[in-house]
């Protein structure tokens, strides 16, 4: 989907790491005014020396998405992720999810459809040609981040298995096993995680099934070695480490609706104009930049999704 | 001014390594990919575990009869104060950058916030009373101010169980730890104490204070 870009066009990597740098120390001067003076005189920041070498550059070349928005780093993205199979601390999964083992791995696909079929993952990168695909990714906690993704459109793999009239929803569901995602045992979530779509959503191109990003294996505390990858809506839908689709009737009920229905729809799309009793939904802060940005109406990507929703009130149907 | 307790000193010294961890995790940009919502979150925790602390002064002063635990309470709740206070600058200050056109729709949307500064607020009297002068002309008025403590502790957990996403554990184990340190402020657990000290007690005792 992206067309060839220059080198020259590629942001150096000491440019890159020159520019986080800047950031971080205008933040720290902030924090320093703030309240250093309380602790006496300790200097604001000497540059910090960055690890340069676990930098990977972007496989495809490109630095930035279609809206001009830097990449996040490979680092922040593999290092802070939300995956309570793990850890509820967000810089706990990568620590946990080391030894996660992502193959052999297969994915039963079924329920309303003429061809129920499992498919095993080397099956699933050679049928479809993995694409990259860039995208805003928005969690429902007010951070958000530019991550470019390698994947298929789901709808490809519905197309195989052919969804019959019946179908109204698509269900997902993550690997369920407490012996090597402890996080499972945790009994304030009604695990394995089930996350749901409208059939139309799943089908839509955006939509994509991911098995890597920056041009790397998806590592295990993204999702590995398959996960949904839903850019208009909160970062949650966006389901990891899928062993189960499954076509269905009804809508499914997804954990997040069941531990807290008021607080999370079925439908979760960005919208900064209906707030969440915790985060500001109105703005957002980008991962590894400084400042607060606005949040867009469905990410960003309303020209392409805002027809799935006419006729619906979004602050009912959120 | 009084001249510090040596309890007070070593309160005050532990009270700031928190603090400490946090600037120097800061400064090398190990304080995970969102620096700020580290700082709220560890800053906010630390004004919660700190109040808990002064809290339990009292019993445990009346359990063990160690008098120098009486100069360290105000020290917590000194302590306690300063980080709700940088907990709100974070919130306001680094988070939201002091735009009120970010800050006052979230105050107007979020219980829990309106909630946290409630309790914010609450401890305001509470830090400016407690210098000694103070303390002496106040005398029973002062007493009565002071139990403002409790339901301040009951906001902040409050506001520490809403801001939590569905993860409850901790605000939960802080809920009961201040259960338990309420009921040894009532009969028959008030009258608890272990009576004629030991030794090693009273000499603990005798260096705190000095």
């Amino acid at each position: 989907m992206s067309k060839p870009i220059k080198s020259s066009e590629i942001t150096p990597e000491a440019l890159y790491l020159s520019r986080r740098r800047f950031i971080k120390n205008t933040l720290t001067m902030a924090a320093a005014s703030l309240y250093l003076s309380a602790c006496g005189n300790q200097s604001p920041a000497s540059p910090t020396a960055l690890p340069t070498s676990s930098l990977p550059l972007p496989s495809a070349g490109a630095s930035a998405d279609e809206l001009g928005n830097n990449l996040t780093s490979y680092d922040d993205i593999i290092g802070y992720t939300n995956y309570y199979e793990f850890s509820t601390d967000k810089n706990g999964p990568a620590r946990l999810a080391q030894n996660f083992k992502t193959s052999p791995w297969s994915v039963e696909v079924g329920g309303y459809v003429n061809n129920a079929r499992t498919f095993d993952m080397d099956e699933l990168k050679s049928l479809f040609d993995q694409e990259e695909r860039i995208y805003r990714m928005r969690c429902v906690e007010a951070w958000s981040m530019v991550i470019p993704w390698v994947g298929f459109p789901l709808h490809k793999l519905l197309d195989i298995v052919e969804p019959t009239s019946d179908t109204r929803f698509v269900r997902f569901e993550t690997l369920y096993d407490p012996d090597q995602m402890p996080g499972q045992r945790n009994s304030f979530f009604p695990f394995p995680y089930i996350e749901g779509l409208r059939l139309d959503e799943a089908m839509h191109d955006l939509t994509i099934m991911a098995t890597g990003l920056y041009g790397r294996d998806l590592s295990p505390q993204n999702g590995a070695p398959l996960r949904l990858v839903v850019p208009w809506k909160y970062g949650f839908k966006s389901i990891k480490s899928v062993v189960k689709i499954d076509l269905v009737g009804e809508m499914p009920t997804s954990l997040w609706m069941a531990s807290g229905p008021s607080e999370y729809g079925f439908y979760a799309n960005v919208n900064p104009s209906v707030p969440h009793p915790r985060w500001s939904q109105a703005t957002e802060r980008r991962i590894g930049e400084g400042g607060r940005i606005d949040t867009l109406l469905f990410n960003g990507y309303e020209d392409e999704v805002a027809s799935l929703y006419e006729g619906k009130d979004l602050s009912i149907d959120f | 001014m009084m001249k510090p307790t040596r309890g007070q000193l070593i309160t005050a010294f532990l009270c700031l390594i928190p603090l400490a961890f946090l600037l120097f995790e800061w400064q090398n940009g190990s304080l995970s990919a969102n620096p700020i919502e580290a700082l709220t979150q560890r800053t906010g925790r630390s004004a919660v575990i700190l109040l808990l602390a002064s809290l339990a002064c009292t019993p445990l002063r009346r359990l063990l009869g160690l008098s120098a635990l009486l100069p360290v309470r105000k020290t917590l709740g000194l302590a306690a104060f300063g980080y709700a206070a940088l907990h709100f600058l974070v919130f306001a200050g680094l988070d939201f950058e002091f735009n009120l056109s970010w800050i006052l729709p979230e105050i107007r949307q979020k219980f829990f916030i309106q909630i946290g500064l409630v309790a914010l607020a609450l401890l305001i009297p509470l830090a400016i009373t407690s210098v000694q002068k103070l303390q002496r002309s106040m005398a029973g008025n002062w007493r009565r101010l002071h139990r403002l403590a409790y339901p301040i502790m009951a906001l902040a957990l409050w506001h520490y169980y809403l801001a939590s996403k569905g993860d409850i554990l901790l605000p939960l184990i802080y809920l009961a730890i201040f259960a338990i340190l309420m009921l040894f402020r009532i009969p028959p657990l008030s009258k608890i104490s272990i009576g004629s000290k030991p030794r090693a007690l009273q000499r603990l005792n005798q260096f705190l204070l000095s």
